[in-house]
């Protein structure tokens, strides 16, 4: 998947990675249709075609959140690559998300 | 605790919380605090515990939700602060085992430290923590719910018009689920700026401050009920203690003296004093021994003590000057043999170092004798040593409260003091509590031809007839004598 991500891309990305992004909400709260949308914008501007995210309803699925330490919505958990990060909040702020999800700007 | 448990049934009766239609409450598993708030905390409400830090406020919370756990009631501990391995260890040194209660499905620790490292980009809810909550409070039917340092929380919001925000949908968020809450929040120990979350006082239905304070080197932690909407609780400060078995208090619940009235006369142990006090000492009733030292005053205290137990009565001695071991060696050059007393379960005799601890919990251990031994009569030997619990006001307060629970239950009280000159008119009682005491009993020194002599003379005997003369006594080696004038 990786490799056929890669390969696929016409655009240059930061070495090819796969980000893997868990993405907590609760329902269709506003905060969270925020979040949503404001990291797929994101995803999609910087890492298109490179990057999954898995949504978690903490609503629907209470453990997983609670698997995840997560107390409030939204919240975002960047599994990989590595460190782990955690953002919490609407996504509002794009550059204080790039910076900490390390989605530095493509250079051309 | 049953003896505790009875006597909490019993004022409850004539405590402040006698109204027609009582609020439900949830016992808080501390006897004495029950007292003050009339039963415990208010059901299906929010019960507010704030305090500065090790001020106590996380023991009081874990010993409701363990009583409540005991008795078959599920309670959820919410941590934002501490990791729950670290709550069960702690626990574990007042002997409560928590992992047991978890096991059974009565008590569940929710870890709810949040990741320090996260960061916060636009606004957010606690949604999900209230989705785990709802999911584990459905699950194990809790009706209590202990929420730990929630301030931890709400620093993340960083605006304090979002966290009040935040808590009062918390609250409402409880209310609607009918669970009984207590949460804490942390003071910082300052007068002149309301505390931040000074609001919550208002928001709670019951405010409880805890606090420590040093006084003379002695800590002294008290709490006091701010407010309690729809019920009456006791309004003063009192003074608690945490030892080996958690917090406990001894509260002054009763505004009125429920004293019992002075029982029949029984023997001073000697004959010829008994004569000078028409019949001897009044049963149930407070006696002080003052004198200089030397003057014998223990000795007549021992010589009491030995004559009770020998007709059957259980004599608790508390002293404040020596060992068990040295009463009894002591005692026997007036041949006055406790040993066999203690042996047979008569005598209890009890020493504490003054300055080791603070008024509440010398009072704690002394009330606790008095429901667990269940003596007829006590010995304080000696009051003047009280004094050293931190100052003169702790030593009247310790007396003062000790004298009334003898009263209470009808217990013969004799208090010996040590006055300092041979003008003892002064310094008699000492710490002012003479207005309690029934009988004073007055021993003195006299130099008359080159030889000391003891003398006695009884100052006071409220009910009772007696010698105005002074008596001359001798310590023998069988006990005290009277020498015929």
């Amino acid at each position: 998947m990786k490799a056929r991500n890669r390969g696929s891309r016409k655009s240059a990305k930061p070495r090819g990675e796969t980000y893997l992004f868990r993405l907590f909400v609760a329902g269709n709260e506003s905060n969270s249709s925020q979040a949503r949308a404001n990291l797929a914008r994101l995803c999609e501007e910087r890492i298109e075609g490179s990057y999954k995210i898995e949504t978690v309803d903490v609503l629907k699925d209470p453990s997983t959140a609670y698997e995840n330490k997560v107390l409030v919505t939204p919240t975002l958990i960047l599994i990989k690559p590595l460190p782990k990060v955690t953002v919490l909040g609407n996504l509002n702020d794009t550059w204080q998300v790039l910076a900490a999800l390390r989605l530095t700007p493509v250079q051309r | 605790m049953a003896t505790a448990k009875r006597r909490a049934e019993t004022k409850n009766a004539r405590g402040p919380q006698n109204s027609k239609k009582k609020l439900p409450k949830v016992s808080t598993g501390i006897a004495g605090l029950d007292l003050v708030l009339g039963g415990g905390f208010p059901a299906g409400r929010m019960t507010l515990l704030s305090g500065g830090p090790g001020s106590g406020k996380t023991i009081m919370g874990l010993q409701c939700l363990l009583h409540a756990a005991t008795a078959g009631q599920a309670g959820i501990l919410v941590l934002f602060e501490e990791r729950p391995a670290a709550v069960r260890q702690n626990a574990w040194s007042w002997g409560w085992d928590l992992a047991r209660l978890e096991n059974k499905n009565k008590l569940y620790l929710m870890d709810a430290r949040l990741d320090p490292e996260a960061v916060v980009s636009g606004e957010f809810s606690i949604n999900a923590l209230l989705a785990i909550l709802d999911q584990r409070i459905k699950s194990m039917r809790a009706k209590l719910i202990f929420i730990d340092a929630v301030d931890a929380l709400l620093h993340l919001y960083d605006s304090p018009m979002r966290e009040r925000h935040e808590l009062y949908a918390l609250h409402e968020w409880l209310l609607d689920r009918k669970l009984t809450t207590i949460m804490t929040v942390k003071t910082v120990p300052q007068e002149t700026a309301p505390s931040q979350y000074a609001f919550l006082d208002f928001m709670a239905d019951c405010v409880i401050h805890i606090d420590q304070r040093v006084t003379a080197q002695i800590t002294t932690r008290r709490l006091r009920v701010i407010k309690y909407r729809g019920s009456g609780y006791g309004r003063n400060e009192y003074p608690f203690i945490i030892n080996d078995d958690g917090i406990n208090i001894v509260p002054i619940s009763s505004n009125v003296l429920q004293h019992r009235p002075p029982g029949p006369k029984v023997s001073s142990g000697q004959i010829g004093l008994d004569d000078v006090l028409a019949g001897g000492y009044k049963c149930g009733t407070s006696i002080l021994i003052a004198g200089t030292a030397g003057a014998g005053k223990t000795t007549l205290a021992c010589v009491f003590t030995r004559a009770a137990c020998l007709r059957g009565k259980r004599v608790l001695y508390l002293t404040f000057e020596e060992s068990p071991e040295s009463l009894v060696s002591n005692m026997l050059s007036p041949g006055l043999s406790l040993q066999p007393l203690i042996k047979t379960g008569k005598l209890l005799v009890r020493s504490y170092l003054p300055e080791a601890m603070g008024v509440e919990e010398h009072l704690f251990y002394a009330l606790k004798e008095l429901d667990e031994f269940q003596p007829q009569h006590v010995v304080v030997d000696a009051i003047s040593a009280c004094k050293r619990m931190g100052s003169d006001q702790a030593a009247f307060e310790y007396l003062m409260r000790l004298l009334n629970a003898c009263k209470e239950r009808g217990i013969t009280c004799i208090c010996i003091n040590q006055t300092s000159g041979l003008d003892m008119a002064e310094d008699i009682s000492g710490v002012g509590i003479s207005s309690i005491i029934d009988t004073i009993v007055l021993l003195r020194h006299r130099l008359t031809g080159g030889a000391m002599s003891r003398q006695l003379i009884v100052m006071k005997s409220r009910g009772s007839k007696h010698s105005d003369q002074f008596h001359e006594f001798r310590i023998t080696d069988e006990g005290i004598e009277m020498v015929k004038a």
